[in-house]
């Protein structure tokens, strides 16, 4: 018994050495298409492998505060990484990455000129936002709809993802008409449906400044530092910019 | 921990309650005719039924969200002909979550009642039919009596086992106040947006619940076994 016992903690031990070298990088939902990009000209660059861990910034940061490994952490918006600063979970202050772009988009060619009048219609049955209160994407959707002075007419449409992801998995089977998405999710390779999409006017929402923080878990790690200034240099902002996302 | 209960919201909790009263409603009414027919004898068929109703027991509930998620999307197959024929949509809705609910949670109403009818002597029934009782009189008078700690168990399981549920809401509910948002995504919401607060009202509240309803049901089956005869 005690041999088996052995053997199995061994076991674990190895996993653990193996794995533990890659950077863990908590990645906001909206980036899901272009990390794998990030990742694949990364680890050409570099030889190093990443391992992003998606979901909402809302979620990834509830983790990181009750203790996450993760080594950096790419958000959607600024205030989760500040806060996460101002908490005392990193010594470096956040910095922004890219910039995103909302967008308007359905699997049917519904027509998107006059997207406010459209979706008032009854053509339109039910609309994805990401929780507002969680994912920027869903904020900045909800300012829009406000902008536009719709959002109380339409707020018996709305349906909320838990992240941008669970939106875009909404409107690529249809089971909304339309939803409010990142521009990426139409910039990805991966995705084998159609998609019909309009850019929203960036001055009806607030801008989605994106933010980057490395995180204390990252204390000593040089890779951790080169994987942070990779994706403030200018191999990263090409691909950004590819997806849809403005940098400067 | 200080706990303010006025600022609460606590729709999503009488939500997840008349979700799983309603599932148990519909549950007793469909699993008791099809736990009796499963209990009486054996053929492939009946095997491969029950196979199917355990599913939900092993299988993970996003399982069944996905496939609900496809089969009801509005814009093909099954969805589509609901929302034109009789304008219904299964995905975002209540009924959604009533009918996912019922699936999900069949296992905890037909799995006792079958066992429990299938244990009872075979003779009980054939006293009450050669008494002249038809095969419902049977049923109802003779059979259902005997196996009430079952019954209950059944109820109670279906009951708490709705209120649990997570995954499949969370993958056809859309989080609307008032219509999908259940207690279990109001805690994970709530968490996601560190409000540690609510979540541990709404978590306090399921606790509570599920806790009575377990003793209860506990306490009231060691009466029962031993009542009749002692």
């Amino acid at each position: 018994m005690k041999r088996i016992l052995l053997i199995i903690t061994g076991c674990l031990l190895f996993v653990d050495v193996v794995f533990a070298q890659n950077l863990k990088i908590a990645v906001a939902a909206n980036l899901q298409p272009v990390i794998k990009a990030l990742q694949k000209d990364f680890k050409q660059k570099t030889g190093m492998d990443v391992e992003p861990i998606v979901g909402s910034s809302g979620n990834l940061s509830a983790q990181i505060r009750n203790g996450a490994p993760y080594d950096i952490f790419l958000s959607a918006d600024m205030s989760f990484p500040e806060t996460l600063f101002k908490e005392g979970f990193s010594q470096k202050k956040p910095v922004i990455y890219a910039q995103g772009s909302l967008i308007i988009c359905s699997n049917q060619n519904i027509g998107f000129e006059n997207w406010e009048r459209l979706l008032l219609t009854n053509r339109i049955k039910k609309i994805a936002i990401a929780n507002p209160k969680i994912a920027p994407y869903g904020k900045a959707a909800e300012e829009t709809l406000k902008d536009k002075g719709i959002l109380d007419d339409v707020q018996s449409k709305v349906v909320y993802g838990e992240s941008i992801s669970q939106v875009n998995t909404y409107i690529t089977s249809g089971v909304v008409e339309v939803g409010f998405t990142t521009q990426a999710l139409v910039k990805d390779p991966a995705n084998k449906t159609p998609l019909f999409w309009q850019v929203i006017d960036p001055k009806t929402y607030a801008p989605i400044a994106q933010g980057m923080i490395i995180l204390k878990h990252a204390n000593g790690n040089a890779d951790a530092g080169k994987f942070y200034q990779y994706i403030l240099s200018p191999a990263a902002k090409a691909i950004f910019k590819e997806y849809g996302y403005r940098v400067q | 921990m200080i706990i303010n209960l006025s600022l609460m919201d606590f729709n999503p909790i009488w939500l997840t309650l008349k979700l799983a009263g309603i599932t148990t409603v519909l549950l007793l009414a469909v699993g008791l005719p099809v736990a009796w027919w499963l209990s009486k004898g054996r053929s492939i068929f009946k095997i491969i039924l029950e196979a199917i109703i355990t599913m939900p027991l092993v299988l993970p509930p996003s399982v069944l969200g996905f496939y609900l998620l496809l089969a009801f999307s509005p814009q093909h197959g099954v969805g589509k002909w609901l929302q034109q024929v009789f304008n219904i949509q299964f995905v975002f809705s209540f009924q959604g979550l009533v009918l996912a609910s019922v699936i999900y949670s069949m296992p905890f109403m037909i799995g006792p009642i079958k066992s429990a009818l299938q244990q009872l002597p075979v003779s009980l029934s054939q006293a009450s039919y050669s008494m002249g009782k038809s095969k419902w009189q049977t049923f109802l008078y003779v059979l259902l009596p005997n196996i009430k700690p079952s019954l209950l168990t059944a109820i109670v399981l279906t009951f708490a086992h709705t209120l649990g549920e997570f995954g499949v809401v969370l993958m056809i509910g859309g989080n609307i106040p008032n219509v999908t948002r259940v207690a279990s995504i109001a805690v994970y919401d709530s968490v996601e947006q560190m409000d540690y607060h609510s979540a541990n009202v709404y978590s306090l509240i399921l606790f509570a619940i599920t806790f009575i309803m377990v003793v209860g049901v506990f306490v009231f089956n060691k009466y029962q076994l031993k009542s009749p005869l002692e």
